[in-house]
């Protein structure tokens, strides 16, 4: 595959040079199945285990972010 | 405001020439309609009350000069009320009105959602076991090995109860940031049921009862946090669990998703239960055939207004339009059926339909109009209700007449950005995370978040209000998260595709949209899911970086093209949960300083938002970036700061 390189910049910092889209032009013809992730959690023990590590904010055990400081802000 | 005849009626191309078609044929739409009636000057500042029959009582202010104060004095109706009271009370019930609405869609969820679970309705499931054990989670409900229909029985039981419930605070509170459940606490306004806050703001407001603004207004906050953080979120949360959670999806949008050759039918409204199975049943083998029998190719389904954004999310069915394209979708001489189920209706749909072959079909108990066909839909026996409905649309091909125009214009777009699935996409299934968001946030690269909401509305140019201030706020790195009809206008301006983030977006938000793979523009689904914005919100928050509550956020929120009672309760409950919200169009409380000055200064106060009006886009723009900027900067994330690679000795010195 012919890779393209594209000027970036970014806050805070010169003009680098990065790999640009490797993708092919037009729209998927996979019948709208590509973006069902939820589908790849098959079984209630591997939903129930996704719900406590990706959505922790409201099903971790532990508190989160700003709501784990032991004095409040 | 500005004069009718003077102002374009619409940016978007197919409207355009769907209003000279239907000037053309004869057909009064709303477009024409608002030439000849005029708002009313005095309701439209609110400063009309008619909650008596001594009344209607007119206090309006005197027109381009400062009232004194022997005139503010006598500006009350007659039973003394004042104008603030007036002002408030309007104020108060159209949160109500819009509280309600929403609140009833959300009980005729949950009861379909109980019927489903006990089996007592065979044609729905669940659909989306992740989702009812997130609200198992929530609910405390068991889980164990228990089926799901057992467990739902358990949820739909819970959060039915919380329509009628008396005492307490509503169950998703508890989903909020812990300081923002605190604020709620302190200022007396944790709604205790949805019904029972809607019941005491119709009560508050009767003649003669609450006459204090402060405490009116304060009791519109509660019944508006009742929709957002109750009916709303309970009507998502449990169509989440029936019909899926939405994941992204292809699709387009514009009239010209009509076709030629097949039986188009309309499916407009807000709740989606019908719709949904209409989705199944036009893919009928038995039904495509009956529809060839008439002549068509095929059967073909689309959307309007929110029930449209509903089957988009879940299904990618397209739409053909927002609001104000409802009727122009039966003016171009191709639909069979407009099939309608609740909120924002236009009555002219059956007018409009007079002049070609279109059937108007009604189809919930609580929304029938003069003119049009009665169907209603029931939830016992779906697959057939949907099958009368669709069978009416064929059998109404053979009357289409000759005078046939789809416009050639459609737009792609990426739709189903439910809160969970942008966390999902931040990280994947083992790292899903709102973190990428707030570093970039923290970063730069992403100056903010807004939520652009709301409807299309007449008195502005259709449209173009929301547009031109989405393109701004992206112009300056503000990802945008959209939901309801303006979402649809910047779907329609291309702002909804991958390719949108390198045309339209500031280079830091665009390196980020690039990056993750989403366009700039997020839309989030119908108006009742602005609970999704809230979510997303809540985990910004409790990601942790950006403070300790919603008000802390380089955020956001605007209506620029409301026109419902939903829109405003929208606004208040996006303002009591901590949010900066400008509305345009007009603004319903300027018969009142105080009012006014209460909603736009007072409030940021009490609960760290604030209401704001500005009509001009790109002002109204400027103020979001202007806020999100106070924000940051109260955060320490204004300016770039020196990295410092601490060595042991620098860490030894912190403790």
């Amino acid at each position: 595959m012919k890779y393209k390189v594209e000027e970036k910049s970014a806050p805070g910092r010169d003009k680098v040079e990065v790999l640009g889209a490797t993708f092919e032009e037009g729209k998927p013809e996979t019948g709208g199945e590509e973006g069902r992730w939820r589908q790849k959690m098959g079984s209630r023990s591997d939903k129930l285990k996704y719900l406590r590590s990706g959505e922790r904010y409201w099903y971790g055990k532990e508190g989160f972010g700003s709501e784990q400081r032991k004095t409040p802000a | 405001m500005a004069e009718e005849k003077e102002k374009v009626k619409s940016i978007d191309p197919a409207t355009v020439e769907m209003i000279e078609k239907a000037a053309q044929d004869g057909a009064r739409t709303v477009f024409e309609r608002a030439v000849t009636t005029r708002p009313c000057p005095i309701g439209a500042e609110g400063s009309c009350c008619s909650i008596c029959a001594m009344g209607p009582c007119r206090v309006p202010l005197p027109k381009g000069r400062e009232e004194t104060p022997e005139e503010k004095k006598k500006r009350t109706g007659v039973c003394g009320a004042t104008a603030e009271t007036i002002s408030a009370r309007n104020f108060l019930r159209m949160i109500a009105a819009g509280a309600a609405s929403h609140g009833d869609h959300g009980r005729e969820v949950a009861k379909i959602f109980l019927k489903v679970a006990r089996g007592e309705i065979k044609e729905f499931e669940i659909k989306d076991e992740q989702k009812l054990l997130q609200l198992a989670l929530d609910l405390g409900v068991e889980i164990g090995d228990r089926t799901n229909n057992e467990i739902a029985v358990n949820v739909g039981e819970i959060l039915a109860g919380e329509f009628g419930r008396q005492e307490g605070e509503l169950l998703f509170l508890k989903r909020a940031p812990l300081k923002r459940q605190e604020i709620w606490r302190q200022m007396g306004v944790s709604p205790r049921g949805i019904d029972r806050e809607v019941s005491e703001a119709m009560h508050r407001t009767h003649m003669g009862g609450d006459q204090d603004y402060q405490t009116l207004l304060l009791s519109g906050a509660r019944t508006a946090l009742s929709d957002g953080w109750g009916g709303s979120m309970i009507a998502t949360e449990l169509q989440d669990v029936l019909f899926g959670t939405p994941s992204p999806v292809y699709s387009q949008i514009n009239l010209g998703v009509l076709r030629e050759d097949e039986v188009n039918i309309i499916i407009h409204g807000h709740e989606p239960y019908l719709a949904e199975m209409i989705a199944v049943v036009a893919q009928d083998p038995e039904m495509i055939k009956y529809a060839q029998s008439k002549g068509a190719k095929g059967i073909n389904l689309a959307g309007m207004c929110c029930t449209a954004n509903e089957i988009l999310m879940r299904h990618g069915v397209p739409i053909a339009g927002n609001f104000l394209q409802q009727e122009l979708a039966i003016v171009t001489g191709a639909v069979e059926a407009m099939v309608v189920d609740v909120q924002c209706i236009m009555q002219g749909l059956v007018e409009v339909a007079r002049c070609y072959h279109t059937k108007v079909i009604t189809t919930d108990r609580r929304v029938h109009i003069e003119g049009a066909e009665h169907m209603e839909f029931d939830e016992h026996h779906a697959t057939e209700s949907a099958k009368k409905v669709l069978k009416a649309a064929i059998d109404n091909y053979p009357n289409r007449g000759k005078n046939v125009r789809i416009p050639d214009h459609r737009t792609d777009l990426i739709a189903g950005f439910s809160h969970e699935t942008i966390n999902y996409l931040l990280g994947g299934v083992f790292r899903a995370s709102y973190r990428p968001l707030n570093e970039n946030i923290i970063n730069g690269r992403i100056r903010g978040v807004a939520g652009v909401v709301g409807c299309s509305n007449v008195r502005v140019t259709h449209d173009d209000v929301t547009v031109k201030m989405v393109k701004e706020l992206i112009k300056n790195d503000v990802l945008v998260l959209q939901t309801g009809c303006a979402a649809m206008a910047c779907a329609k301006a291309g702002l909804m595709t991958l390719e949108a983030a390198a045309e339209f977006a500031g280079e830091g938000l665009a390196s980020v949209c690039e990056a993750v793979g989403i366009p700039p523009v997020l839309h989030l689904g119908a108006c009742i899911d602005n609970s999704r914005i809230l979510m997303a919100a809540t985990a910004m928050v409790k990601d942790g970086g950006l403070g300790d509550d919603i008000s802390d956020l380089p955020a956001a929120g605007a209506a620029p093209e409301w026109m419902s009672e939903k829109a405003i309760t929208i606004g208040q409950y996006f303002v009591s949960s901590g949010i900066y919200t400008v509305f345009g169009a007009t603004w319903p409380t300027l018969g009142s300083k105080e009012v006014t000055d209460f909603l736009f200064k007072e409030m940021e106060n009490l609960y760290g938002g604030k209401w704001d009006f500005e009509p001009d886009p790109i002002k109204a723009a400027h103020l979001m970036i202007e806020h999100i900027d106070k924000k940051r900067k109260a955060l320490g994330i204004d300016k770039a700061r020196e990295r410092v690679l601490y060595d042991m000795a620098m860490r030894r010195e912190l403790t």
